[in-house]
Order: structure tokens, then C-alpha cells, then sequence
């Protein structure tokens, strides 16, 4: 257990009004000006700026509340408690495994801090094709300014860890531009272990930041409760449903019986994420009359080549994700083949061994290579093309959500593209071998083989690995009703009181990790929003 | 293809079932209490015993002490998965450890508990590379949980080489 001091844990002696799990019990009815539903990036800019208007707020979040004090980097401990289904979340045919925040501050608790504003280009496309004349560069710029000054997002001035450096001189060799990744960290001690919740506060999540301006502001924060349904009537949402969860880590992913929970409030901002967040809506039963709803999520589909360097590498060391490339982006139309961006992601062992591919001595091999092990990961741009036109949210038959993403040849035909890019610079930075993570794939010693394999590989699903940490869309911003979900404003289309401020308003994929896109783009949202329901202006920095 | 692979799963489970000729109440469940079963426990200690053949400890009675730890962090994961994984988990190990769902679905002629590492091996490997999705499903689940579970244990950390956390 970190010695360090832990704000969270702090201002719950302070008397944060906090609740659920192993909190107080939440009360059967509650009363507020506005209830936002989720505490990760949108969640928690838009708790900041509402109760720096003056506005009661509660926040609700599935998750529970883990701190400094709990963050260990244990793989083991982290994915079941932070991560949604145990970081094994899954689209419907499971061939992709979706790493997505489960807990408060979302996310932004577990993300590994990459930071880019919404890249112009795909700005131009929502302005052209989804009527979003206010999405520019130059209207969005104040508000990224101050996102990036309230969570201290800047350059990262220690050098890149080996694995970083890995891409930044295999590039160069090919003469590929590459650049280094800002992050939103203060104090940052190198550590590496971003992914399991940050054990000294470094990392300027929402847990450490928005969110505990918000409960010092007087905010209600409801643990380990789920948001089931809206109740509508004439256009307006009346009340939101709610029910605790388990206590226990055994069934803190299970309901445990217990009374609903009826929240009343003015407004209501729905910030869940790009999979729960339509389906709150779908269980609602929410008006989509033009079938948007949950319809256009993407992913940005990540293919990975791993190779072996006879230096070690020691990828669980140091900031992950510190350079980058977008070359493959920009050297092709945004609607033209997918592109993809470059990144070098950090390696644990449970995560490691789960995707080393193979069985016996293959395997082994593999394992054993952990210290000098590098791997690329390659980001695929979904949704500028009809053959990337995303994924469905659905439900079960248990109302849980379920995204039904389809690996289409297009996207697959990127992911080709994309392994044989970062294996030519994985040899080019003096990989001994390199593998492409696909299960038909073996280790190749040499660019030439290694090219000629891929390029007769049969590039489909489940053969090849795909995974995804960014999830976006679903309740998309559009300038005209029949186009999307939600206006630009930020405010439903067809129910008034209901705010969507989370990545599921993307009405593509960034192109860029998106924590900074959420921040700067709620930002905006949530600030007309306080001004609205206050009459205040407030700012976030 | 993809989006027939749940119905597929039901189908599989379906034939399986008919196969030997059974009903509902034939069908031992692959999960118990959020656990795994003593079938699914059979199940995926010969499946460790092959993914993980060179990895093991070599002698016997360590080999029987990691396999008993790598089978009590496959139940702590198996309780973290909401429920709706746990009963598609469960469906698995059930088609699994019935003869016919093991012919089936994995072309392994002897009983998980009688099968060499080396056969089961050749059976995982027919379903990774099958052109059936329920197949590449079912390895999927069994090397991705059996590999994860193993190395989320610091006794399984010396041999990737990895230092562990720092103390903070």
C-alpha cells in the first residue's frame, strides 16, 4: 500500500458526501438540480463546472471508489476492480477485447495519460458531413487551452522509455516523422504502471482533479450504483432509476437485490461512456426517430506486432506512450483506406501472457523474452468510410449492453497495412525477430520474410488479435435531428432536460486517443450548460 | 459469419446435448456458486497442462501446486466476470466436459482428464486456426484465462523476468 498521501481518502474525512458500496446506503429518493450520470472525463469536467455554478450535484457511478492508498500495480487486483467486465469486456462475437474504465474517475483513472486535441481533420469531417459548424478548431481551442491547464496537460520532458524510443528510432531510420505525446501528469514519477490507477496521485485523472473540486463544492458522489432508467414523459426525463450493487469484490459486478433508487433533478447529464451510455437510453426506451441510437460506435481497432531486441527493453518501466506517429494517417484522404496511428503500449504479465499467441514451447519462447519484448499497437481510424461505419449497442436479455462490431474487410485490410508498417520499423530499430500478433503468424527474422508472410496471411477476425481501448459514438452530435442523437449543444434532440457530455457524442472515431477530445469538447458543453440552468459563467481554468 | 457466432455457441450446445440424447437435467454446469465446477475444473487443468506444457514446473509435485493455484485464480477471475460472461463460460465448460461437446467442438477422442498435453495440444490447435468462430471462441476463452490467470501470481513472475511492483 502506497505511504503517500491520498487526497480521495483525505476529503472523505473532510466529509465528501459520498455513498454506496461501503459508504453510507444511498437513500430510496433524492433531490438535486443536476445528476450526472457516470464520473469519468465528461462526467467529472461537467461536475467541476456545474458546482462552481452554484448547482446541487449527484453523481452516479457503477464503479467504486479507489484511490492512492488502494493503487498496488497488480494486475491482478486493478482489472477486476477498475475495469468493466473485469478488463475482459468483448463485442458480441468476442473478437475484440475492449480495456475500458470501471470505477471512479472512469477511464481517466486507468488510462496511460496520451493527450491530443481533436485532430482538424477529423473536425472538418463532423462540420461537412454532420452539420457541426461549430466544431472548429479555432471555436475549440479556449476550451482545450483551459482543459489542458486545469489537468496539466503538457509536453513530457524525461526521455522516452526504451520501448518508446524503439518507435521514435525505427521511424527515423525510415524516415517517418514521429513526435513525442503530451500527458496530463504533475510530478509524474516514471513509473509505468498509468494502467492500474496511478499510486502517487501523478496522473490528473478526474479522481484526483474535477471530482474533488465537485464534492469539496458539496457534490453527492453515489459508488457502486447503477444507473438503469430514465423515466420520460412529454419529452422530458422525469426521474432516473437506479440500484445499488454488491459490496463484496466478488459480486460488486452483480445487483444485489436491493430497492431502486429514485433520483429527481432538474437535469440530467448522461456521461457513461460510449457503451453504457446508450444503453441507459435503450432501456429507457428514448425516442430515435431516425434509429441513431447506439448505432455508429467505434473502437478504433488496434492491431499489435511484438518483437524480441537483444537489448532489454523492459516494457512495464516508465511513462507508456510517450512518442507516436500519425504518418499513416496523413499520408492518405481521411475517407480514403483507413489509417492508423502509431503507438508503443507498456507490457504487464497478466496482459502480456494473455496475448503472447500459442501454446508449449512456441509460447515459452515468447514468455521468456518478456524483458526485451516491444510491441507496436496500431490505431485504426474507424468511421470516415462506409466500410467502417462502427458498431451497435444492443442489449441482453439481462438489459446489459452489448456492442455488435463488425471486422470488416476494409478495417482488416488497414489492419494488414498497419502490421506490415510496424514490423518494417520494429526491424528497422534492430528487432531480432518480430511477431505480428496473429495466430497463423510465427517469428520472423527478417523484413523480407517477414513482409512476404503478412501479405499471405488470411487477414480476419479472431486470427488476428484485435483489442480496442477507446470507445466512441453511439449518441452522436449532429447540426440537424435526422443526423444524430444529440444536438451541439449538447442537449438530446428529443428530450430536453438530458445532457449527453461523453465519448459516445463523437459521431466518428478522433483519430488520436480521446481523453483531451472529451475534456475540451464537454468543456464547452458543460459551461453553456451551467450558464443555462445558473445563470452563472463559469470557467474551468 | 460473425454475427451468427452466439446462435452458434446455442447450436453447439444443442447438438451436443442431442448427440447424447439428453435433456436439461443432463447438462452439468461448467461454473458453480461463481466457481469453477468439478467438471470445469478437469477441463482446465488439461487445457494448463497443454497451453502451459513448457511453462509448469517440471517435477510432479510442483507441477501439482501450480496447477492447484493457477485453478484457485482462475475461480477468483471467474467471480469477477459479471454474469452474463459466467453463464456463457459455464455453457463452455458444459459442452466441454460432456463427451460428445468435447468431440465436437474440440476433436479430442479421450477425456480431458486421460489426454496427453501433446493431444490436447493438437486439439487446441485445430480449434485456433477452424474456420468454425465457435471453435476460435473456445480457444480463445481457454488460453486467454488459463495464460492470464497463470501470470497474474508474483510466483509465476520470476520466469518472465519481471521484478514486480515497486514498493511505494
Amino acid at each position: 500500500m502506497s505511504q503517500l498521501k491520498d487526497p480521495v481518502r483525505e476529503g472523505i474525512q473532510r466529509g465528501w458526501k459520498v455513498m454506496g458500496g461501503p459508504f453510507a446506503a444511498v437513500p430510496e429518493n433524492i433531490t438535486c438540480d443536476v445528476a450526472i450520470i457516470g464520473s469519468g472525463a465528461g462526467a467529472g469536467i461537467t461536475a467541476e463546472l456545474l458546482t462552481k455554478a452554484g448547482l446541487q450535484v449527484v453523481i452516479i457511478e457503477e464503479g467504486p471508489l479507489k484511490s492512492s492508498s488502494d493503487f498496488n500495480q497488480k494486475e491482478s487486483e486493478a482489472y477486476p476492480q477498475l475495469y468493466q467486465e473485469s478488463a475482459a469486456r468483448k463485442t458480441e462475437d468476442k473478437a475484440i477485447n475492449i480495456l475500458q474504465g470501471r470505477c471512479v474517475g472512469g477511464s481517466t483513472t486507468v488510462n496511460w495519460t496520451s493527450s491530443f486535441r481533436t485532430p482538424e481533420s477529423t473536425l472538418a469531417f463532423w462540420q461537412d458531413r454532420f452539420d457541426l459548424k461549430t466544431y472548429t478548431v479555432d471555436a475549440l481551442s479556449p476550451y482545450f487551452e483551459q482543459a489542458e491547464r486545469r489537468l496539466n496537460i503538457g509536453p513530457w520532458l524525461t526521455p522516452p522509455n526504451e520501448n518508446n524510443d524503439l518507435l521514435r528510432r525505427g521511424a527515423a531510420k525510415l524516415g517517418i516523422p514521429a513526435q513525442a505525446i503530451a500527458r496530463n501528469v504533475k510530478g509524474c514519477w516514471n513509473l509505468g504502471s498509468c494502467g492500474m490507477g496511478c499510486p502517487t496521485n501523478a496522473k490528473q485523472s478526474m479522481l484526483v482533479t474535477t471530482l474533488p473540486a465537485a464534492l469539496d463544492k458539496g457534490a453527492q458522489l453515489l459508488t457502486q450504483t447503477r444507473a438503469e432508467q430514465f423515466e420520460l414523459r412529454n419529452g422530458r426525463v422525469t426521474a432516473l432509476f437506479c440500484r445499488s450493487l454488491g459490496v463484496k469484490s466478488a459480486d460488486a459486478q452483480h445487483l444485489n437485490g436491493s430497492n431502486a433508487i429514485k433520483i429527481v433533478a432538474k437535469h440530467y447529464v448522461l456521461a457513461g461512456g460510449a457503451i453504457n451510455s446508450p444503453a441507459v437510453l435503450l432501456r429507457s426506451g428514448a425516442p430515435d426517430p431516425h434509429g441513431r441510437l447506439g448505432k455508429r460506435t467505434f473502437l478504433h481497432p488496434v492491431v499489435m506486432s511484438s518483437a524480441v531486441f537483444e537489448q532489454k527493453v523492459e516494457a512495464w518501466s516508465g511513462a507508456p506512450q510517450t512518442i507516436y506517429t500519425d504518418h499513416f494517417l496523413e499520408t492518405q484522404a481521411i475517407d480514403g483506406p483507413i489509417g492508423y496511428k502509431l503507438e508503443a503500449p507498456p507490457l504487464h504479465p497478466l496482459i502480456f501472457a494473455s496475448t503472447v499467441p500459442g501454446m508449449g514451447q512456441s509460447q515459452y519462447d515468447l514468455l521468456k523474452a518478456f524483458p526485451h519484448s516491444h510491441t507496436l499497437l496500431a490505431l485504426m481510424r474507424d468511421g470516415f468510410h462506409e466500410g467502417a461505419s462502427g458498431g451497435q449497442v444492443k442489449l441482453r436479455g439481462d438489459n446489459s449492453p452489448v456492442l455488435d462490431y463488425a471486422l470488416t474487410d476494409f478495417i482488416m485490410d488497414g489492419g494488414r497495412r498497419a502490421l506490415l508498417s510496424m514490423m518494417e520499423i520494429q526491424f528497422a530499430a534492430g528487432a531480432l525477430q518480430v511477431l505480428p500478433l496473429h495466430e497463423m503468424a510465427k517469428p520472423y527474422t527478417a523484413w523480407s520474410q517477414a513482409r512476404d508472410a503478412v501479405n499471405a496471411l488470411p487477414m480476419k477476425p479472431f486470427l488476428t488479435k484485435v483489442v480496442s481501448a477507446h470507445v466512441m459514438g453511439g449518441c452522436g452530435l449532429a447540426g440537424s435531428e435526422s443526423l444524430g442523437v444529440t444536438r451541439p449543444d449538447g442537449v438530446h434532440w428529443q428530450l430536453e432536460n438530458l445532457s449527453i457530455h461523453d465519448g459516445s457524442l463523437f459521431p466518428t472515431s478522433i483519430g488520436a486517443n480521446p481523453q483531451l477530445s472529451v475534456y475540451g469538447a464537454v468543456n464547452r458543453l458543460a459551461q453553456g450548460l451551467a450558464k443555462k440552468l445558473s445563470g452563472q459563467a463559469v470557467v474551468l481554468a | 459469419m460473425r454475427r451468427r457466432s452466439l446462435l452458434q455457441i446455442s447450436a453447439t450446445t444443442a447438438v451436443a446435448l442431442a448427440l447424447v440424447g439428453g435433456t436439461a437435467a443432463w447438462i452439468r454446469p461448467g461454473l458453480e456458486g461463481g466457481a469453477l465446477s468439478s467438471l470445469g475444473r478437469k477441463v482446465f487443468r488439461s487445457v494448463a497442462t497443454a497451453v502451459l506444457q513448457k511453462t509448469l514446473p517440471a517435477q510432479d509435485g510442483a507441477r501439482e501446486i501450480a496447477l492447484e493455484g493457477l485453478l484457485s485464480r482462475i475461480d477468483a477471475l471467474v467471480g469477477a466476470l459479471p454474469q452474463h460472461a459466467q453463464s456463457e463460460l459455464s455453457q463452455l465448460l458444459s459442452v466441454l466436459g460432456n463427451p460428445a461437446g468435447r468431440l465436437g467442438l474440440t476433436g479430442l477422442g479421450t477425456d480431458w482428464a486421460d489426454a496427453s498435453p501433446d493431444e490436447v495440444q493438437v486439439a487446441l490447435q485445430r480449434m485456433r486456426v477452424s474456420g468454425l468462430t465457435v471453435r476460435q471462441q473456445a480457444y480463445a476463452a481457454l488460453h486467454d484465462i488459463t495464460a492470464g490467470a497463470y501470470f497474474s501470481a508474483p510466483s509465476s513472475w520470476s520466469m518472465l523476468g519481471y521484478p514486480g511492483p515497486l514498493i511505494i
